[in-house]
């Protein structure tokens, strides 16, 4: 149940004052984020990966505690701390990944954050009022079914039937429509003005700006941890959207100062690239599937060609790692060709295609790219270890030449550690990543898949990285880059594709875009369409 | 083979099926939560000893609560080391096995005899007279146990709750529930019917409690566990199944001529449960998040 | 601050440094073993005894001479090779619980040495190979149910335990077992004993056996690749996975590497335990019960590391050596059993994890040693440097 906030004389539901958060590893994921919601309001979120959107969001529902910084009711402060205790106040929370349990029915999920445990569990009366809630608010799913075996857009109305039963004031919804079709996507935001009529408000995290356009009231912009940009959406063009994404405040602020020394510098000397050379890395038609079963890559198409740096951008979640781990032999793809050299690299061992050259330098540090309790020196031959560089007769392992090759390694890349044997996690994000890239390059590749190379490093690292990759490329070696950071791309790649909802929405040098450009192509509209 | 000594048999594998289908239900309460203990063996040897002191001391309703004492206490430990603490549930459990072996066999000789001490007869709980001969009426509690179980769990909220904080805690918690707390009351649960189960060995059954009692019926129980798929109903069936080889071996080996060794019934169930666990892993299907701690992001 | 300039000091210090944070692990365990024995001393009072005497006779009884030494040496051999059993596995990202069984397994076997004549030392290789191949069998059953249905190792182990007890003691019963004396199996010729190390003791070269294989694992483990993919694997099966390591491989190769271990555990004992040098059947062949189970323990406190389970081994055999002279020790000497109860205090308290964190003023003093170690290091560094 929930407490019925009366708006007060200044009408908010709820405020986000000034709230600051820091994770356990230094990452400052907020930074005095200010935020009203109002009644009767959708409000859109908007912005990049790592914008902060949905940390600030967890944070009002609940799951997460501040750093710094309050949430304040008309009531007076609040402090949420458990989801439970946010749902009791009247806001739900629809995740991008569903806190759904499979084995259970849409039914059973409702009721498992209804009240009281030991009664015997009134499965037909709350099914009957699940099918009340689905009449009213024209959202259907099959009530018996367990959770796991519907389709991912009916998963998803289960999420918002669940909130929705707990008569919640405030609904915040984490890019709701990356997993419906345009369909659903219509009956979706229906229901939200319907919400919203009842006098709800409403919260639509999304990178898309079509949909910022087509339901809200309100667009609120956040970009790495900050707002900069809160403004009518009748008010707001996409161009002006797009740019406040992706970095250019409409004011003039001192930030200008500091985003200038960010900055990096778009005319790097390009080599003009020979292309009656056989490209090394061709791919066509590539279609592959995502972890959830529904198509991720939907058709992806391009060549790179040696001494070239090949760039993906869009914003994570459009396919880009689908796309990269189907060219490394992480994933198998349904259809499509994709080789190196001519030799195919569909479907086959990643070892397989590191000989045929490639190096990979991976998105995931953690998971993929080290065995963090290894040691430095271990980790520098993970994928090489069979090398006859450091590997004897009998399979043993010439470990005096892999100390040789980590310490030129932690020389040439300037990685800061206590010795090769310090175990990898003790070593800064950016050190860690440096050492990857090392151990890749190190390979003598002659092509080199970077996804996401800079995320999460401090400006000296990734500067580092960035130069050494430019490096690469001028020694004739062909790069294909896939990064959410738009900067990035467009100031390193000789070509750049815009990756969104598992196709290239365009392919082409980055003097003929222009951010505004990029950041529309990244939300989904097409060059037609924004004319 | 008479129709006495399918009766007799039938008799014992009843009695032989208690501690199995009471410990087995208990685990499945404890694993649908998420949580694996592979310590009931030492439950089981503690709580028959303990519970055989406390049917000495007080009768044989004292001493069967001693042993639900004993089994709950025990699990208490061992959940706030795996929830709270995040600790391998493995090694918990291996270390409440060796903790029992050596301190029961310890015990006993403490009491007087190495290896072994009797329940007075005056301590036993009752056998009741049925047709079939002397009875424990603690074979009608296994026998509605696991129904009662079945439905808590799939019929009561608290069941749901439970199921949720094994398969998927985010949910849980995000539905409000104290993943940690309710691990725990599942796990002290489950250790409280095996404490039931093994004082039942010594106090209702055996009468006696030896060093070595359990035999491995905590590892049978876990067999029994996976077998059903986490379901009570089928691990009581799991349980008569395995009470019936083990009373089918101990027959055969009084046969005068074996036609086949006792050795070999033993191993049946054994086999049973592998061929079962190995065919039917399709269907049967853990908790997703068993034997693995809970951190909020 | 580069850590290329070393001096002979600074060496050393380092060295120092990188040996107080690799002995952490070895504290922890240290810290365990204080715990266990506590409570023992704990429960030992409770039943009025003295702990101090207990304790005094089972050192006496473990270390107290040559002869004791040797004893716990030799109850240590079989504890090596089992405590390898479940670490190598462990490393492989598997739970292999069926030491148990695969070294009854292996006993069995190397009995069979009895039914043929072969020169001394050709005949004990052959007892070697019977066994480990005894063992390796048993456990790659499991392997590959988990390989290909995903069956959990945990589970099949445990089963297939049983089921070799049960095996085992048929076999020992009524294969071949000797006429004369039905309790036991065949005893093995003398061609086929391993040699008695200390005389009068029963510690033998099976001794040598267990040495040399925890011996070959650490340098399997830490110095060839195929040894290092097994590690990736069971640290982090995705990025072995992208560093090209196939990790079906590395979990086949590892159970049958335990299994073999387990497997060389029970020739051992048939091999290499004077006077019978054979399997007795009675009451679940009690030579060879619990040598699984102690095994993990074994390996828990050793770390999992092979040179750790040597230590940890010598430990484990001294407690239980030990136990034997401290059962007869003193004016009220305490039975046997009390040293598994101190195993098992000590692998509970072992399963805490980070166990030092418990203890702030420990671990603020290790933080504060290794602290001050660097900034030696690196202030020696600096003196040389011009």
């Amino acid at each position: 149940m929930s407490d019925q906030v009366t708006p007060s004389a200044n009408g908010f539901f709820l405020k986000a004052d000034r709230i600051t958060k820091v994770y356990s590893d230094g990452t400052v994921a907020l930074k005095e984020a200010s935020l009203e919601i109002r009644p009767h309001e959708i409000v859109g979120l908007l912005g990049e990966n790592g914008a902060g959107k949905t940390t600030l969001t967890k944070i009002l529902s609940g799951l997460l505690p501040p750093t710094r910084g309050r949430v304040i009711s008309p009531k007076g402060d609040v402090r949420f701390v458990s989801p439970r205790e946010a749902l009791d106040f009247g806001i739900g929370m629809v995740h991008q990944h569903f806190a759904l349990v499979g084995t259970f029915t849409a039914a059973e999920n409702v009721a498992l954050s209804h009240d009281r445990p030991f009664t015997r569990l009134r499965i037909a009366e709350t099914r009957r009022k699940l099918e009340g809630l689905m009449e009213e608010s024209g959202l259907h799913v099959p009530v018996d079914v367990p959770v796991e075996k519907l389709a991912v857009g009916e998963q998803q109305r289960v999420e918002i039937l669940k909130v929705l039963s707990r008569d919640v004031d405030l609904l915040i919804l984490d890019e709701p429509t990356s997993v419906l079709t345009p369909l659903e996507v219509d009956e979706l935001f229906t229901l939200l003005r319907r919400l919203k009529r009842e006098g709800k408000s409403i919260i639509l995290i999304t990178h898309k700006l079509k949909e910022v356009g087509s339901v809200t009231d309100r667009v609120v912009v956040l970009r790495r941890g900050e707002m900069v940009g809160d403004v009518k959406t009748a008010k707001a063009s996409t161009e002006q959207l797009a740019r406040l994404m992706v970095g250019q405040a409409l004011e003039q602020k001192a930030d200008a100062v500091e985003l200038s020394t960010e900055e990096i510098p778009r005319k790097t000397v390009r080599k003009a690239i020979d292309r009656s050379s056989e490209g090394i890395l061709h791919v066509k038609n590539l279609i592959a599937k995502g972890n959830t079963g529904e198509i991720a890559v939907n058709g992806v198409s391009f060549d790179v060609y040696g001494g070239e740096i090949f760039g993906i951008a869009g914003v994570e979640g459009n396919g880009q790692t689908e796309l990269v781990e189907s060219l490394t032999g992480l994933r198998v793809p349904v259809s499509g060709d994709a080789t190196i050299n001519g030799t195919n690299i569909l479907g086959i061992d990643p070892r397989q295609i590191y000989r045929l050259g490639v190096a990979h330098i991976p998105e995931d540090r953690w998971e993929l790219g080290l065995v963090l309790p290894f040691t430095l020196a271990e980790n520098a031959i993970l994928g090489i270890h069979r090398w006859k560089e450091f590997r004897g007769p009998l399979s043993l392992l010439r470990w005096g030449k892999i100390t040789q090759h980590v310490r030129r390694l932690m020389d040439r890349f300037d990685i800061q550690a206590t010795g090769p044997n310090a175990p990898a996690k003790s070593l800064s994000g950016g050190n860690q990543q440096k050492l990857i890239v090392g151990r890749e390059l190190a390979k003598d590749p002659a092509i080199i898949v970077a996804s996401q190379p800079t995320r999460g490093l401090d400006i000296g690292a990734a500067h580092y990285i960035r130069r050494t990759l430019l490096e690469m490329r001028d020694s004739g070696r062909a790069i294909l880059l896939v990064s959410a950071d738009l900067d990035e791309v467009l100031a390193h790649a000789d070509r750049v594709a815009i990756m969104y909802e598992g196709r290239f929405m365009e392919v082409c040098t980055p003097d003929e875009l222009d951010r505004e450009r990029v950041g529309m192509l990244m939300g989904g509209v097409t060059a037609k369409e924004a004319e | 083979m008479s129709f006495n000594d399918i009766l007799s048999l039938l008799r014992i594998a009843l009695h032989a099926m208690v501690p199995l289908a009471l410990t087995a239900a208990g685990e499945i309460v404890g694993e649908t939560a998420g949580l694996f203990n592979i310590g009931l063996e030492g439950i089981l040897l503690l709580s028959a000893f303990g519970g055989a002191l406390g049917a000495e001391i007080g009768g044989p309703a004292v001493g069967l609560l001693v042993g639900m004492g004993i089994g709950g206490t025990v699990s208490l430990l061992f959940a706030v080391i795996n929830t709270y603490w995040k600790g391998t549930q493995m090694v918990t459990g291996i270390g409440i096995n060796l903790f029992a072996m050596g301190f029961v066999a310890f015990g006993l000789i403490q009491l007087g005899a190495p290896g072994f001490h009797d329940v007075p007869r005056a301590m036993e709980l009752t056998k009741l007279r049925t047709p079939m001969g002397l009875m424990s009426p603690m074979i009608l509690v296994a026998l509605i146990l696991p129904v009662i179980i079945y439905w808590f769990l799939k019929r009561t909220r608290a069941g749901l709750m439970l199921t949720a904080a094994g398969e998927m805690p985010e949910a849980a918690d995000v539905a409000g529930i104290n993943i940690n707390r309710i691990r725990i009351l599942a796990a002290v649960f489950g250790g409280v019917l095996a404490g039931l189960g093994g004082a039942y060995m010594s106090i209702a059954w055996l009468g006696v409690v030896t060093k070595d009692l359990s035999a491995g019926r905590g590892f049978i129980s876990l067999a029994c566990v996976v077998f059903s798929g986490l379901n009570p109903l089928l691990a009581l069936l799991g349980a008569f199944i395995f009470g019936f080889f083990q009373a089918l071996a101990e027959w055969v080996k009084t046969l005068p001529a074996k036609p086949i060794p006792g050795e070999f019934v033993s191993m049946l169930p054994y086999i049973i449960t592998l061929l079962v666990v190995s065919g039917a892993i399709g269907r049967v299907r853990f908790p997703k998040a068993l034997g693995v701690p809970y951190r909020r992001e | 601050m580069s850590n290329n300039e070393s001096t002979p000091q600074s060496r050393l210090l380092r060295g120092a440094q990188r040996t107080l944070t690799g002995l952490h692990p070895a504290l922890e365990s240290l810290l365990a073993a204080v715990v266990g024995l506590l409570v023992g001393a704990i429960l030992m009072s409770i039943y009025g005894f003295d702990p101090w005497e207990t304790y005094t006779g089972l050192i006496k009884g473990a270390f107290g001479g040559s002869y004791e030494i040797a004893s716990s040496l030799s109850r240590a051999t079989p504890l090596i090779l089992t405590a390898l059993t479940f670490s190598i596995c462990l490393r492989a990202g598997m739970f292999n619980i069926g030491a148990e069984g695969q070294m009854y397994m292996g006993g069995i076997a190397s009995v069979l040495v009895a039914y043929f004549v072969l020169p001394s030392g050709l005949h004990q290789i052959a007892g070697l190979i019977f066994a480990a191949f005894a063992g390796a069998v048993w456990s790659i059953v499991p392997a590959i149910l988990k390989i290909t249905r995903g069956v959990s190792e945990v589970i099949s182990t445990i089963m297939f335990n049983w089921i070799a007890r049960w095996l085992a003691l048929y076999l020992a019963i009524f294969v071949v077992v000797d006429p004369l004396r039905p309790e036991k199996t065949l005893s093995i010729p003398m061609s086929a004993r391993f040699p008695v190390l200390v005389r009068g003791t029963d510690l033998s070269y099976g001794l040598f056996v267990a040495i040399a294989f925890a011996l070959v694992i650490y340098f399997l483990l830490w110095h060839t690749a195929i040894g290092y993919e097994v590690r990736a694997a069971g640290l982090n099966p995705s990025a072995a996975r992208y560093g090209g390591i196939r990790n079906k491989r590395t979990m086949f190769l590892s159970f049958i590497l335990g299994g073999i271990a387990a497997g060389l555990a029970g020739a051992a004992i048939v091999m290499g335990l004077p006077p019978t040098y054979a399997i007795y059947g009675g009451g679940g062949l009690p030579q060879l019960m619990n040598l699984g189970f102690d095994g993990m323990a074994v390996a828990m406190v050793g770390r999992n590391h092979p040179i750790g389970i040597l230590v940890s081994a010598l430990f484990f055999g001294g407690l239980n050596a030990g136990g034997r002279v401290m059962q007869f020790y003193g004016a009220k000497p305490v039975p046997l059993e009390m040293v598994r109860v101190v195993m098992g205090a000590i692998v509970l308290v072992m399963s805490i994890p980070e166990l030092i964190r418990l203890f702030p003023m420990i671990k603020k003093r290790g933080e504060e040693l290794i602290g001050s170690m660097r900034r030696l290091t690196r202030r020696s560094d600096r003196r040389e440097s011009p």
